[in-house]
């Protein structure tokens, strides 16, 4: 029986791999800018509803905004 | 994936390709995990540690724990809002 790596298999893999990394950046990248606009007090025990609102607001607002950008970006090609 | 269910081989030649995609994801896993603490760390301090004493503070210490707390949390609400778009 051959015990090398089904090619198939091994892209289905990478595939789903490459897939997590990029929601795992993202998920970072947006957690840690919406952090900064969002947090300006030291933490405290617990998260006040409008700062728990503008996480999720700058989440949303910030794929709205990649949107735009994209449109506008091929807007001038 | 049917392939998932055949019997790792035995004997002492190569590794099965499934031990080493279980390797390659504890790796991965232990990268992120790197990753995040590292975030934690910058985050955290720029926070808490605001006037870097000759320790650290009681206040210090548990400011850094709220904030590791509060920014988990963050990660929960970021990542919950972009599933809940993408549908």
């Amino acid at each position: 029986m051959d015990s090398s790596l089904n090619t198939s298999e091994f892209q289905q893999f990478v595939q789903q791999e490459s897939q997590k990394a990029m929601v795992n950046e993202m998920v970072a990248k947006l957690t840690s800018a919406c952090w900064d606009k969002c947090i300006t007090s030291t933490p405290g025990s617990k998260f006040s509803s409008s700062e728990s609102a503008c996480l999720h607001n700058c989440a949303l607002r910030y794929l709205d905004m990649s949107m735009l950008i994209m449109q506008r970006f091929q807007s001038m090609q | 994936m049917d392939t998932f269910s055949s019997p790792p081989s035995s004997g002492s030649t190569s590794p099965s390709p499934e031990a080493m995609m279980d390797q390659l994801q504890t790796q991965l896993a232990q990268a992120y995990a790197q990753e995040f603490l590292e975030t934690l760390r910058a985050k955290c301090f720029e926070k808490c540690i605001t006037k870097p004493g000759s320790s650290l503070s009681g206040s210090e210490s548990s400011c850094i724990s709220r904030c590791v707390d509060r920014y988990i949390e963050a990660t929960g609400i970021v990542s919950r809002a972009l599933f809940s778009r993408q549908r």
